[in-house]
């Protein structure tokens, strides 16, 4: 499509398509248009969302190592990003999310390649945990084993009620879970069902998924999970950025720190809003009877 | 059937209530501002609470809003305003100090949820052991995102405690409403009452189940499980240990023993 093309039909399906974010869910910039296998963009109708779109459609964006590159450059990007108030890690795609890593690429890998890349991958989840803004996962596809592991390193997690295929296999196939889902999974959904899932190696419907909360939820059936989580991000965008910031620092930390440490931190999170703007903005607009209206400082 | 022991003109009061022995409640008391929570109300509810734990014949606290239709909605935004950052700081200093005690209560304590639980309001439920809310109950959240700010007194690190990481980072992120039922669907909330009764009145039912136990027994059993999960399992153990120990000198556990062989009921005298 040329650029005349896509901006008559844009402008088309900006009068007529209804609900509004319909229009920002179809992905325009997708992968006809973009070499990378991971890449960044903002959505243009919600300020403050943006997505982190995995881009290796053929592959049903399995983990190669140049994958991992470029979502390695995503996260560094979009940490020091001040205007990301909510990030959406999503498939290019439609039907998909991430099925893994590659295992055509594994096979060809030395030992000492494999293991770099684990090292490679555990390092950029921990980048996603610790990214300071609100992350959802949208699963409209596989999500197997780095996939999976990819969206349990984010905050709130949503799957396409037709998505049957959430695991970890690795256990079926000589390993374990590598980055992180024999820790995470099991901070999430306990001890019992973590085990349950990595010991059977099997695939969880996505309502199985929800009733396990191994997703917080599931598309309705006319729509998929990227357009939920637009739905959630949106609820998300309108609060106070910095506030959303030492929100998330504060919970994700609670789960490594006793209570007394955990309420020491916090505390610590509460007092770098004390001089903000923000806040003063809203306890006027609060006098005012009037919504607030946040610039992040 | 409630009666009040001490100055109703109090911001937060604690009494008995006669009709069921052992449950005693602490009313907030700001109808205006469906209970919100002033510097004065945190005073009153540090001197009710001080006087709580010196009722020996106490084995269950009540929580709940002196006037219908309410519970707690939240630190005073109004005041707020007028503070100093020190006398923020100051406020969130003692809201934290107090909120603790409440977990830190040896007794059994309930939340009964009539109205709003907004933002403080719903950090005292959590400081809770168990949290009631009325049926028509529809505004419980943490709207302290959309004001700036973040929960100050223990949300951040009780909620997900409650209720698991996922569910308390949407509700804390998003600021969103629950009603009674979306709350007692994720775990916020233990029981919704009735539609003909209230908060109140079902968390009297609960306390008169539990007030018939040993007050020392519920005591070291309350002892034993508040910070198990925070500490490793053989800890956690040896911990339960001494708590059961504490109770092997009782006389009420003697008692309960000669009316199990008399086939009535024990009477229990809190020794």
């Amino acid at each position: 499509m040329n650029s005349v093309a896509l901006k008559i039909s844009r402008a088309h399906l900006i009068r007529f398509a209804s609900p509004w974010t319909n229009f920002c869910t179809k992905r325009f910039n997708s992968s006809s248009v973009n070499s990378r296998q991971a890449f960044l963009e903002p959505l243009e109708c919600q300020a403050g969302i943006t997505c982190l779109s995995l881009n290796r459609p053929q592959s049903k964006n399995a983990i190669s190592t140049t994958l991992l590159k470029e979502l390695i450059q995503c996260l560094d990007t979009a940490q020091f990003d001040k205007s990301i108030r909510v990030l959406i890690l999503r498939s290019s795609t439609t039907g998909s999310f991430c099925a893994g890593a590659d295992l055509i690429e594994r096979r060809s890998m030395s030992q000492v390649q494999v293991a770099r890349f684990l090292s490679d991958l555990r390092v950029a989840l921990g980048k996603l945990e610790t990214l300071p803004m609100p992350t959802i996962a949208a699963i409209d596809g596989p999500a197997l084993g780095g996939g999976l592991e990819l969206g349990l390193a984010c905050d709130l997690r949503i799957a396409g009620r037709n998505v049957t295929k959430i695991g970890l296999p690795e256990t079926a196939l000589g390993i374990i879970p590598g980055a992180g889902g024999t820790q995470r999974a099991t901070r999430l959904v306990g001890p019992a069902r973590a085990k349950d899932l990595i010991f059977t190696a099997r695939m969880l419907s996505a309502t199985e998924a929800l009733e396990w909360g191994l997703v917080d939820y599931i598309s309705s059936p006319e729509s998929d999970a990227f357009e939920r989580a637009v739905q959630l991000a949106s609820q998300i965008r309108n609060n106070a950025p910095l506030a959303l910031r030492a929100a998330k620092q504060a919970i994700s930390r609670s789960e490594d720190l006793a209570l007394e440490p955990g309420l020491d931190f916090e505390r610590a999170s509460y007092e770098t809003l004390l001089s903000t703007q923000d806040r003063m903005e809203a306890l006027v607009a609060f006098k005012e009877k009037r919504r607030p209206v946040f610039k992040g400082e | 059937m409630k009666k009040a022991e001490a100055d109703p003109l109090a911001q937060a009061y604690l009494h008995k209530v006669n009709s069921h022995p052992g449950v005693y409640c602490i009313a907030l008391n700001r109808p205006k501002s469906k209970n919100a929570i002033s510097v004065q109300l945190l005073k009153d509810l540090r001197a009710a609470l001080n006087q709580a734990i010196s009722e020996k014949l106490l084995n269950v606290l009540i929580f709940y809003s002196s006037t219908p239709g309410a519970f707690c909605s939240g630190a005073d935004l109004i005041e707020r305003k007028s503070m100093t950052d020190a006398q923020v700081r100051e406020f969130l200093s003692n809201i934290r100090e107090i909120f603790n005690f409440i977990d830190d209560l040896p007794f059994p304590t309930i939340a009964a949820i009539d109205g709003p639980a907004l933002g403080g309001g719903l950090e005292l439920a959590l400081t809770c052991d168990f949290r009631i809310a009325a049926s028509d109950v529809t505004k419980m959240s943490f709207p302290e995102v959309r004001l700036g700010i973040i929960p100050g007194a223990g949300g951040t690190q009780r909620a997900p405690r409650l209720i698991g990481m996922s569910k308390a980072k949407e509700l804390i992120f998003t600021g969103r409403n629950l009603t009674a039922r979306d709350a007692q669907d994720l775990g916020l909330v233990d029981y919704v009452a009735g539609s003909s009764s209230t908060a109140f009145e079902r968390a009297l039912e609960l306390a008169k189940e539990m007030s018939s136990s040993a007050p020392l027994a519920l005591r070291a059993a309350k002892s034993a499980m508040s910070r198990s999960l925070d500490t490793p399992l053989i800890t956690a153990l040896n911990h339960e240990r001494t708590c059961y120990e504490s109770l092997l000198d009782t006389k009420d556990r003697l008692e309960a023993l000669v009316a199990f062989r008399e086939k009535r009921r024990p009477v229990f005298v809190g020794e």
